[in-house]
């Protein structure tokens, strides 16, 4: 039966759990982020053959499962000589993941700027990667802030993968006590309400900032 | 040879321009070209390709066929690039276009300090005498959220002029404007061209071209139908086409 002592009593080693879930969400949204950009931007102006292979990468990330990524960068890399340590595996296979997912959120918002932006800048002078720096990526920031928001929580959630090799996240952790308490029950929940501490707050974040740009 | 001795003394001359969207023909060989300081009105129904002649001649639409020289050069030769091009041609669209993000003052220096590598102190201090120009010293640090239609479009003006281009082309500048708007934008024009502008206003404004325009040249479907003084177009005009066209607007 639910418990919440079982909870308390072990808040600390949860807690831990939750640190080193909230860490690697970051440093995965990082990486995630600054790929996402220059994915997106390749697939919208590196020509026909870069488009191609960005798309192509896209695609591929999409149409598969996270947890998929993380054991191929965990266990299969190795085979070719790749040896990742837990933490860096799960970042660097999280942040693949995310890119693909933020490079779609910057191209909607590029082309969700109207032409005429584009079109005046031109008429200026300025090269693509001009109006692209000084017109069109400053328009954008307003816009790419909610969806990104919201891959951030998703992220949070999606961190939990990681228990699939082993790392000691806050899933992890939870089931851990599970098993030294034989009281699954509590310990999950109490990871559902860290979890929704973690997440609530972005997702209220990403809601206000998208009726601020409305 | 022959073309370069008729090209100069003419800051522009468009020959045989033809511009097609996919199967659909636009512009189907217009040839006209423009003495310094000439001021052209361009008119015509909506469809007649008055709007995409103005933006095939800076290359926002790249024309079909046909050739463009510009102050002697031949665009796209090699010899003389788009953007070059751009840089001494200021467009000034319908919709405006001004820049949401900068303040009024932020748009009309983006151009010089990116594009021409001018300090942004310097810029900036010329950007103010053209807002204080076009009447809108006072709104220099207002973004254009907050500016109604003509202030964007004087702003617009503004920017474009920024760049110090030798040809403006206004593309139906005040067709978005609130009627009793549309004289800001007008008197800035007039002004503009009264200081000796070159420049090929696309508009349905008759009391605009009858006061300023040196030429008037009539389009329809693609192709020019004629051309002459405000005088002629407007109170002798030859074709039938024009003739009906005029009264529709007249009426209006």
């Amino acid at each position: 039966m639910f418990k919440w002592s079982i909870i308390f009593e072990n808040l600390p080693f949860l807690l831990a759990g939750a640190w080193t879930t909230l860490s690697l969400t970051v440093v995965s949204m990082i990486f995630a982020t600054v790929a996402g950009l220059l994915v997106g931007l390749l697939n919208m102006f590196g020509g026909r053959v870069v488009g191609a292979i960005t798309r192509f990468y896209i695609e591929v990330v999409r149409g598969t499962p996270a947890l998929l990524l993380v054991l191929l960068v965990y266990y299969a890399l190795p085979i070719i000589g790749v040896n990742l340590p837990q933490f860096p595996a799960a970042a660097v296979s999280l942040a693949v993941c995310y890119a693909a997912y933020i490079a779609e959120v910057f191209r909607a918002a590029v082309e969700s700027i109207p032409k005429g932006q584009s079109e005046a800048a031109f008429s200026l002078g300025m090269n693509r990667a001009q109006a692209l720096r000084h017109v069109i990526l400053p328009q954008t920031f307003r816009r790419v802030l909610p969806p990104l928001a919201n891959e951030f929580a998703a992220l949070i959630k999606d961190t939990s993968l990681v228990a699939f090799i082993s790392m000691e996240d806050l899933l992890f952790k939870a089931k851990i006590i599970g098993a030294r308490t034989y009281n699954i029950m509590s310990p999950l929940i109490g990871a559902a309400l860290i979890y929704l501490i973690m997440t609530t707050p972005v997702m209220q974040w990403s809601r206000s900032l998208e009726k601020k740009v409305e | 040879m022959a073309d370069d001795m008729m090209a100069q003394g003419k800051l522009l001359v468009v020959d045989d321009l033809h511009k097609s969207f996919g199967s659909l023909e636009v512009i189907k060989g217009v040839s006209f070209d423009m003495d310094f300081k000439e001021r052209l009105v361009l008119m015509g129904p909506s469809g007649s390709g008055k709007s995409t002649l103005v933006r095939c001649i800076n290359w926002i639409e790249p024309p079909s066929a046909g050739r463009v020289t510009f102050d002697g050069k031949l665009v796209e030769s090699g010899k003389y690039d788009i953007r070059r091009l751009r840089e001494d041609i200021g467009m000034v669209f319908q919709q405006f276009n001004v820049f949401p993000h900068l303040t009024a003052l932020q748009n009309v220096a983006l151009g010089p300090v990116v594009v021409k590598k001018t300090a942004r102190k310097e810029a900036e201090a010329e950007a103010m005498e053209l807002l204080t120009k076009v009447g809108l010293s006072h709104r220099a640090d207002h973004k254009p959220a907050q500016m109604s239609g003509g202030e964007q479009q004087r702003v617009a003006i503004a920017r474009a002029l920024a760049m110090h281009p030798k040809l403006m082309l206004f593309d139906e500048p005040t067709s978005s404007i609130d009627v009793e708007l549309i004289h800001e934008v007008l008197d800035v024009m007039v002004r503009l061209a009264d200081e000796g502008m070159t420049m090929i206003v696309v508009t349905h404004e008759m009391g605009f071209a009858k006061e300023v325009a040196d030429r008037v040249i009539f389009m329809d479907q693609g192709l020019i139908i004629e051309s002459g003084s405000p005088a002629e177009i407007f109170e002798h005009p030859q074709q039938e086409r024009t003739l009906s066209f005029l009264s529709k607007v007249l009426l209006a």
